[in-house]
């Protein structure tokens, strides 16, 4: 009985070890070896799906580190991931308290609004107070990327939703 | 029409100030905190470098460790490999060391003669004298659309300083842009924020080498109407006094870009050149 309780919650944690783990850690979305251009942002999509669908599974703390977390691995200032993350989140939230159901064809054009405020808040601390250089080609790449891979990871996300006992239950 | 503004005013107003049964914190605090942090970080306070710093080798060690499954596995997979094809290479090199024994002499009489060859090119401002090198392992090589750039194990305990060169095998493969105590991130020379002066050809054409975030940097501040042509060594210029003059770099394409000599994505140790003491200035 105990086991199965440490397994739920183990369950229950899932997406943001998920968060944590693709910040720190070296294993990234960039399939460049394979596909020159191919590269997305698992962490914007585990956000905006989380947060619209169980904000109780991932806390605004635990986002705003990540972001810190992925600022410090990337080399970006401190904040930038995390105000570009945290606006995802805000767009998340809005979009949850404004709809009552929601299908993958809104969930998917919610997230473009979500990631194109989150990809213009991240250029405009990066451009104007930042003397990062990026490169907009790439960047355009991983935004078509990442929102023509959400429909993929939304099913899969979704179907770890319906195992998920958070908020259920406890 | 007004009704829908307010909707969507209280909408908004919900979701920047709500806070849930799990959050502990409204988004419109943390935002705010966010934008602090980015603007101490940003404007370089003096109490924001030891604490970047220190922040900086704590994330790159947890990093590491959680990088390690994802290392040992290539490792592991290879190695399974290596050992089903164990017997066919044994054979194999049963054979070659014949070979290599026949040619043992040979190899001794060429490594006395590099050696005596070695002294006659020394000298003061060579890139083949570098006594002051630092080996490092790679940390983290996470590839990013952002920022082409390494983590290394050593920092400023080591002496190491901002702007050093770094090379692989005698190859520049960038140079440090940030240090800590016991790390410091390495900018590639692939890097769109890279430039670096060089040298090539026989009349030693003067050129900024400069990455564009793809695979291969491009000459610029070329002469004027000046062709590239294809397969010529580029070198580090030394003209700005950081790198060693005579560095190989890579080798020009027929398009002014340079096919680097070492690839970014299998850099595993590195080597720092630490003898330029003034490299904090850069």
């Amino acid at each position: 009985m105990r086991s199965i309780r440490i397994l739920s919650k183990l369950i229950n944690l899932g997406p943001l070890i998920l968060l944590y783990y693709l910040s720190i850690s070296e294993i990234d979305s960039h399939f460049e070896n394979y596909f020159e251009i191919l590269s997305f942002n698992i962490q914007l999509i585990i956000i905006y799906f989380w947060v619209s669908k169980r904000p109780e599974v991932l806390g605004s703390g635990h986002i705003f580190f990540a972001g810190l977390i992925n600022d410090v691995v990337m080399g970006f200032p401190l904040g930038a991931s995390s105000l570009s993350y945290l606006v995802v989140s805000l767009v998340a939230t809005y979009i949850k308290n404004m709809t009552v159901n929601t299908r993958i064809t809104t969930d998917w054009f919610s997230f473009f609004i979500g990631i194109f405020f989150s990809n213009l808040v991240f250029f405009f601390l990066l451009l104007n107070f930042s003397e990062i250089v990026i490169n907009f080609t790439e960047i355009s790449y991983n935004t078509f990327f990442t929102i023509l891979f959400f429909p993929f990871f939304w099913f899969i996300f979704t179907y770890y939703n319906s195992i998920i006992t958070t908020g259920k239950n406890a | 029409m007004s009704s829908s503004r307010d909707d969507f005013s209280i909408a908004f107003r919900s979701a920047l100030l709500q806070r849930g049964a799990a959050q502990k914190f409204s988004l419109v605090f943390l935002i705010i905190i966010a934008s602090i942090i980015f603007f101490l970080d940003v404007y370089g306070f003096g109490f924001m470098k030891p604490i970047r710093s220190i922040i900086n080798d704590g994330i790159y060690r947890v990093s590491l460790v959680a990088s390690s499954p994802s290392r040992f596995l290539p490792h592991a997979t290879s190695g399974i490999t290596n050992f089903i094809n164990i017997k066919k290479e044994n054979e194999k090199l049963k054979k070659e060391l014949e070979v290599f024994k026949m040619k043992e002499l040979n190899v001794e009489f060429l490594s006395n003669q590099n050696k005596n060859l070695m002294k006659i090119l020394e000298s003061e401002e060579s890139y083949l004298k570098k006594e002051n090198m630092i080996l490092s392992k790679v940390l983290i090589d996470k590839e990013s659309p952002y920022l082409k750039s390494i983590i290394i194990n050593r920092g400023s305990k080591s002496g190491i300083l901002k702007g050093m060169p770094v090379t692989d095998k005698d190859y520049l493969v960038g140079r440090i842009v940030e240090t800590n105590y016991l790390s410091s991130r390495v900018l590639l020379l692939n890097d769109l924020n890279s430039r670096i002066p060089v040298t090539f050809g026989n009349e030693g054409v003067q050129a900024i080498l400069k990455g564009i975030g793809g695979n291969r940097p491009i000459l610029e501040y070329l002469p004027e109407d000046f062709i590239v042509d294809e397969g010529i060594d580029v070198f580090t210029s030394g003209k700005d006094g950081i790198f060693f003059p005579g560095t190989p770099i890579g080798t020009t394409t027929e398009d002014g870009e340079v096919k680097l000599f070492t690839e970014s994505s299998q850099l595993s140790f590195v080597k720092v050149d630490i003898s330029n003491k003034d490299s904090e200035d850069f």
